[in-house]
């Protein structure tokens, strides 16, 4: 397991797009100490090789298609309605290329 | 006597002999919102609620549902509505579109009367961290002791009557848990037998649609009438939609299994007699109750399953609040920058904190040892339990350790009370199986639960249970401040 540390933790919250304050990352440090020990409870647990990792309770087939009929799910000015910045019926955002 | 008191059955035949009216109904249950001090709602929908009530025609008598109060957590999505998910990362969002549950209900003609506050994004068991501030327990007028979560607002609503039924949602033990600590029924039916379409996913493996209500029947009429494929839930289940109704009187033995290192790990004697009492109850009503052991430590490690899976899965499941298409918008140089000062923001530290340990356990060097290997554990546990009910009918255990515990109290989070039985309720998210917890007794005035699990897709077996577990308590239909209503 990768080795826990102030570091670790800002490049994890920087990989999520977003921070947390300096004492914030400190308690969570210490969040960890005990996390790591609640952890352990896992790796106690004997015979785990014999179970496949378990995605979902049950297995859940889904054959259903739609009609192939065209329609339109979302007006577009319904759609933009929630975002915070919108120009000439698009969603704006800063300039990715020069 | 209020008929926002009686069962919805019973309401039902008050409305149809026209002793009163949908109107009357809702005013009286907004009344009682505005009046609740338990910072319980995210909005009281006081204009929409009474348009709607008062737009109902004639009483439908074959519609149990037609003109009944309730209320909705805050991540069911709601058409035109702010749904927040008490995260001000959705600030202001609209949804375009009803959840399933919601238009189901629509389509029943109940009246939705306000949207009810929840653990930030349903990622806490407190009530305590949604962006209005503490959710407080009605059974504890001075605020001292918590009302559970993250349904904290549902389950305090129907704590306080102030709806028959409210719907929630449970990842681990969302709505079971604040269900013991208001002496409410908490039902999550079978992952699959509810849509979730419209609700807010936190950990899709482990979410479920659930509710609140005060009696065994209003519990067994909601699970019949929310169940059912819908075909924008591609995970919602093709079996037949139950009649739980119709069968709960049917008279059964059941057999019980008590899963004895749940009880050995709880040191409430109150509690603990409660449980025997009830377990001494059934056997002399010819039901059979056995002691169980599961294997302590496999339950020690629910609590770190628990938490791996369901903060890994919430990590990427979130990455879509990012301020753009909505919630509130913060100005930046790149989309990145728009980005993370959204989300920085917008999420308190107690979800920054879930979303950093489920991405440290998805990270290349810990998949294997954290995020497999506890999907592996899933499995196993899950094995376990399944291999207990081939035996019995239910698994039987007190619902939680104690009574709601005061705010700020710290608990030794290595204990077995914690691991073990402060945790145990998520063994049903594991496996998918209906999970009920109903009210047991009263300890310094405030409620505790009992909680019955049943194999997959029986919950009319399951609810014939919770009648014969209700008639031995004797406390449906209770809730904080009934005599003085």
């Amino acid at each position: 397991m990768k080795e826990i540390n102030l570091d670790v933790l800002h490049d994890a919250a920087h990989r999520l797009l977003f921070d947390m304050s300096e004492e914030e990352y400190a308690t969570l440090l210490q969040e960890f100490d005990v996390l790591t020990k609640q952890m352990e409870t896992i790796g106690r647990i004997e015979g785990l090789e014999n179970f496949e990792p378990m995605t979902f309770p049950f297995d859940c087939t889904t054959t259903y298609l739609r009609e192939d009929e065209p329609s339109v799910p979302l007006d577009r000015d319904l759609a933009l309605s929630n975002a915070g910045s919108v120009q000439d019926h698009q969603i704006k955002l800063p300039k990715v290329v020069g | 006597m209020n008929y926002l008191d009686l069962s919805i059955a019973d309401i039902h035949a008050a409305l149809v002999a026209k002793k009163v009216t949908p109107l009357e109904l809702t005013k009286e249950a907004l009344k009682r919102a505005h009046e609740s001090k338990d910072n319980a709602f995210e909005m009281i929908l006081d204009d929409e609620a009474i348009a709607f009530a008062s737009s109902l025609g004639e009483p439908e008598e074959d519609n149990l549902l037609w003109g009944i109060p309730y209320l909705a957590k805050d991540n069911f999505s709601t058409k035109g509505l702010p749904t927040t998910a008490s995260s001000n990362v959705l600030n202001g969002y609209k949804p375009l579109f009803d959840a399933h549950v919601i238009d189901v209900l629509k389509q029943k003609k109940a009246v939705l009367i306000g949207k009810t506050t929840l653990d930030e994004l349903a990622m806490g068991g407190t009530g305590t961290t949604g962006h209005l501030g503490i959710t407080y327990n009605p059974y504890d007028p001075k605020h001292e002791r918590m009302m559970g979560g993250s349904s904290c607002g549902s389950a305090a609503a129907v704590a306080a009557g102030i709806v028959p039924f409210a719907l929630g949602s449970d990842t681990g033990d969302s709505v079971r848990k604040p269900a013991s600590y208001g002496g409410v029924i908490g039902v999550k039916p079978t992952w699959g037998r509810i849509s979730r379409y419209g609700l807010f996913p936190f950990a899709p493996s482990l979410d479920h649609v659930g509710f609140f209500t005060r009696y065994v029947s209003d519990a067994a009429l909601l699970c019949d009438v929310l169940s059912g494929r819908d075909e924008m839930d591609s995970t919602s289940s093709e079996k037949p939609v139950p009649h739980c109704l119709e069968k709960l009187s049917e008279e059964k033995k059941p057999t019980f299994a008590v899963l004895s290192d749940i009880v050995d790990s709880i040191h409430d004697e109150t509690i603990l007699s409660s449980f025997r009492a009830l377990c001494q109850k059934l056997e002399e009503q010819g039901c059979k109750v056995t002691y169980v052991p599961f294997g302590k430590e496999a339950l020690e490690s629910i609590y770190a399953t628990y938490i791996v899976i369901s903060c890994a899965e919430a990590t990427s499941n979130d990455a879509n609040l990012d301020g753009i298409k909505f919630g509130p918008y913060y100005e930046g140089k790149t989309y990145q920058e728009v980005m993370f000062n959204a989300r920085t923001k917008g999420f308190s530290e107690l979800i920054k904190r879930r979303f950093v340990i489920g991405s440290f356990c998805l990270m290349a060097e810990n998949q294997d040892v954290l995020f497999l290997r506890a999907q592996r554990n899933r499995a196993k546990i899950v094995a376990k339990t399944n291999e207990i009910l081939k035996d019995v009918d239910f698994i039987l255990v007190p619902a939680a350790p104690s009574i709601a515990p005061k705010l700020g109290q710290s608990s030794d989070k290595l204990s077995d009370e914690y691991l073990i039985a402060d945790n145990h309720l998520a063994l049903g998210n594991f496996a998918g199986l209906p999970s009920v917890t109903l009210p047991l007794g009263y300890e310094e005035g405030m409620p505790f639960g009992v909680n019955l699990m049943g194999r997959a897709f029986e919950e009319e077996e399951l609810f014939q249970a919770c009648r014969l577990v209700s008639d031995s308590t004797g406390l449906e239909g209770s809730y904080y401040g009934k005599e003085d209503k």
